[in-house]
């Protein structure tokens, strides 16, 4: 029944780490662009929803649905200004824009806000706290349960979205030949900006569960985009729905590690990505026949 | 692991904006008298580096004549930097003020990954260095001193709370509220966890506390299921733990959900919970929650830099910045009492071996206390020179009891019964 608890409790984590790593996961999937600032967006995102809670003493739910236009707005303008020029000169500098972006990011949030930890537990009501005993040593909590129920229709929504609308075919066509859609006549400049502009929303709702699960300051966004990224790997570089079942997977292997020991926690979500980096990019099956040669190789000289 | 990377992106991501009042001057006449002061403005450590720069302007204020000493009165600049929260950046701060800005005195504080790089840094040059605010067990252990040998640290000094005064603290607030005495703990595996491990846990164990420990768990892990549930089987009324501040919200949260802060009567938490925001910010369920202070407005004790009581130095922070008082506001200031009068008592502070001299017999008042460096600790039986201990008491966070959502009520003073007690700790109740 404890270890059954602790798969449960790793999906809910899980769900929280794919929330997280969406955005990610569209950004390198439409314009291969590996955003290192992407857990600064999400903790800005929850410094502007804290804004509206602190003047206006709304739910954080509230104040997440009136945050989502000024994040679409600042996704789409960050692409505008600062990605679009940088993808131009290779696929370097989008990587170095993004770590600039970050320490931008970060310090005009300590000027503006002080180093003081905020969160926003406080103001989204009983869900933080609630949760139901299904039997005695398994319980469901209320917070887990929504944020999972949010991250599926959150991807299945992506999913629709991708499979059915005009945008959805034309960022998909711009993800699999840029060139080769604007001799079709689709703008891939503003597809892409709306595919930033998508991503930055979903980091502020990965930011709201963040700011409710736990507390956040200016530098919190390095920490959690480590989950993020490996997330995104594990469910295979680009593909949506594989960064559900990658964050999932994460969570799971971080809930069961602890059930080893608590130390073991952090590690297991950290060995299970070495395993799924090896298995798909470093060689696959051949991996450990070559290694053997390697060896005997070596032995032999 | 994971730790190392967030600092290590944290700190390369805040490359100094906030390294103020940085003076022009490179060369240092005879008549000028250069302190160095390194904490961290920025960085996961950020918070503690908050009052530094009131602390630094009054300071500078007491300073601004000049010092006078065996009769000549030299002009004295304080140059600070920003350590950013990460041990390069310290040492590459403290190398730059030793070598390019040729600083007289060095001051640091605040955790081990500033305090320690620019103490060694110092101790490698030759420069006096003061410091505080790590547990000074982390600062002299941390550093390569052992245990029953003599201190290896000639130009550097410390004075801080340790082990003992945490003791303290806990086995004089615990028995104020009925328990089983079985106590949960979550001590990470990073320096400070393991030290309480080691150390502390065993303590308690003689005081008569049963100790329920699940185990190290590594910094910024984001879910404790497995923790909380043996804390329920146990029954563990009393909790007890020393994380980074967001890992205490992530697990305090998950505990109120999974039913275990029904359970506890005392939720004891040290190293997050230091700073008001830390405990407000967690809502309803950060009421009750018990912690220390290394001071606070209320200690019988005033700067003799500055002439600045404790209660003055709260007050004036309080209206000069619009914030509540925190305990580290006592802290800063305190380091520049002690360099003042150490440059007195040197005779001579151009005088790197004079400075030096004088710190071992040096008696000084400051916000946290009378420090005297003539009677330091001992570990395993052998004094340690450089280090004198201060106080850690302990108390509790409450709602209402002041203009401010949170204040710290003070419930014990085991470590110093000067100062004054305020209540009686009362159960959790959140």
């Amino acid at each position: 029944m404890t270890l059954l608890n602790a798969a449960l409790q790793g999906i809910f984590l899980g769900a929280f780490y794919a929330v997280l790593a969406c955005g990610l996961s569209i950004m390198f999937g439409v314009m291969r662009i590996i955003n290192l600032a992407h857990g600064d967006i999400a903790v800005f995102g929850a410094y502007v929803m804290f804004v509206i809670v602190e003047h206006t003493g709304v739910s954080a739910f509230i104040a997440f649905a009136a945050a989502l236009p000024v994040m679409v707005v600042l996704g789409y303008v960050l692409q505008l200004t600062v990605l679009e020029r940088s993808l131009k000169s290779g696929i370097l500098t989008p990587l170095l824009a993004t770590f600039g972006l970050s320490i931008v990011i970060q310090n005009l949030l300590q000027l503006a806000f002080s180093p003081d930890v905020r969160s926003l537990g406080g103001s989204a009501g009983a869900v933080t706290t609630g949760s139901w005993q299904v039997t005695s040593g398994l319980s469901v909590s209320a917070l887990g349960l929504v944020v999972l129920v949010v991250a599926v229709l959150v991807f299945g929504a992506l999913q629709l979205f991708l499979s059915r609308t005009r945008m959805g075919w034309m960022m998909r066509a711009t993800a699999e030949d840029a060139d080769a859609a604007e001799l079709v006549g689709i703008d891939s400049r503003g597809v892409y900006a709306w595919a930033t502009a998508f991503a930055v929303a979903i980091a502020a709702l990965g930011g709201l569960f963040l700011a409710i699960r736990s507390v956040f300051d200016p530098v919190s966004g390095p920490t959690q985009l480590i989950f993020a990224f490996e997330a995104v790997v594990i469910g295979g570089m680009g593909s949506l729905w594989g960064t559900l079942v990658g964050g999932i997977a994460l969570g799971v292997a971080q809930t069961l590690g602890a059930q080893i020991h608590p130390q073991f926690a952090v590690m297991a979500g950290h060995l299970l990505f070495l395993v799924v980096l090896i298995a798909r990019y470093g060689g696959g099956r051949d991996f450990l026949p070559r290694a053997r040669r390697l060896l005997l190789a070596r032995a032999g000289r | 692991m994971l730790k190392g990377t967030g600092l290590v992106l944290g700190g390369l991501a805040v490359p100094g904006v906030l390294e103020s009042c940085l003076t022009s001057t490179s060369s240092t006449s005879s008549g000028t008298i250069k302190i160095g002061y390194i904490s961290p403005i920025t960085g996961p450590a950020s918070g503690f580096g908050e009052p530094d720069a009131y602390a630094i302007s009054l300071a500078r204020k007491a300073l601004k004549d000049g010092l006078s000493i065996g009769g000549t009165n030299y002009s004295v600049e304080i140059v600070n930097r920003d350590g950013q929260s990460t041990p390069s950046v310290g040492s590459q701060q403290a190398n730059d003020l030793i070598s390019s800005q040729k600083v007289d005195l060095m001051l640091t504080t605040s955790t081990p990954e500033t305090v320690n790089p620019v103490s060694d840094a110092c101790e490698a040059a030759g420069v006096p260095c003061i410091s505080t605010v790590v547990p000074w067990e982390a600062w002299f252990l941390g550093r390569g001193g052992k245990p029953g040998q003599p201190s290896p640290f000639k130009s550097t000094f410390h004075y801080c709370f340790g082990v003992e005064q945490f003791f303290l603290a806990y086995t004089h607030l615990w028995p104020q509220v009925p328990t089983n005495n079985k106590v949960g703990v979550m001590y990470p595996n990073d320096a400070d966890g393991n030290a309480i491990r080691a150390v502390l846990a065993p303590l308690l164990k003689t005081a008569g506390y049963t100790i329920v420990d699940p185990g190290p768990y590594e910094d910024g892990t984001n879910d404790y299921t497995t923790q909380i549930q043996k804390f329920i089987a146990q029954d563990c009324q009393i909790f007890n733990t020393f994380p980074i501040p967001p890992d205490f919200a992530t697990f305090w949260r998950q505990a109120s959900s999974l039913g275990y802060t029904k359970h506890v009567k005392i939720g004891q938490i040290a190293k997050t919970g230091l700073f008001p925001s830390q405990v407000s910010s967690l809502g309803s369920i950060g009421n009750g929650l018990a912690s220390g202070v290394y001071w606070a407005p209320t200690w019988p004790y005033k700067s003799s830099l500055t002439g600045v009581t404790s209660k003055q130095l709260g007050d004036g922070y309080e209206s000069s910045t619009g914030k509540q008082w925190n305990q580290q506001l006592g802290a800063s200031l305190s380091l520049f009492d002690v360099a003042a009068a150490v440059l007195k008592a040197s005779g001579n502070p151009k005088d790197k071996s004079k400075v030096i001299g004088a710190m071992a017999t040096l008696t000084v008042e400051t916000p946290v206390g009378k420090l005297d460096w003539s009677k330091p600790v001992s570990l395993a039986g052998m004094a340690v020179p450089n280090v004198v201990s201060t106080p850690i008491i302990g108390g509790q966070w409450k709602e209402g009891v002041s203009k401010w959502p949170i204040d710290f009520v003070i419930c014990e003073n085991a470590a110093d019964p000067n100062v004054p007690i305020a209540s009686t700790l009362k159960p959790y109740t959140g």
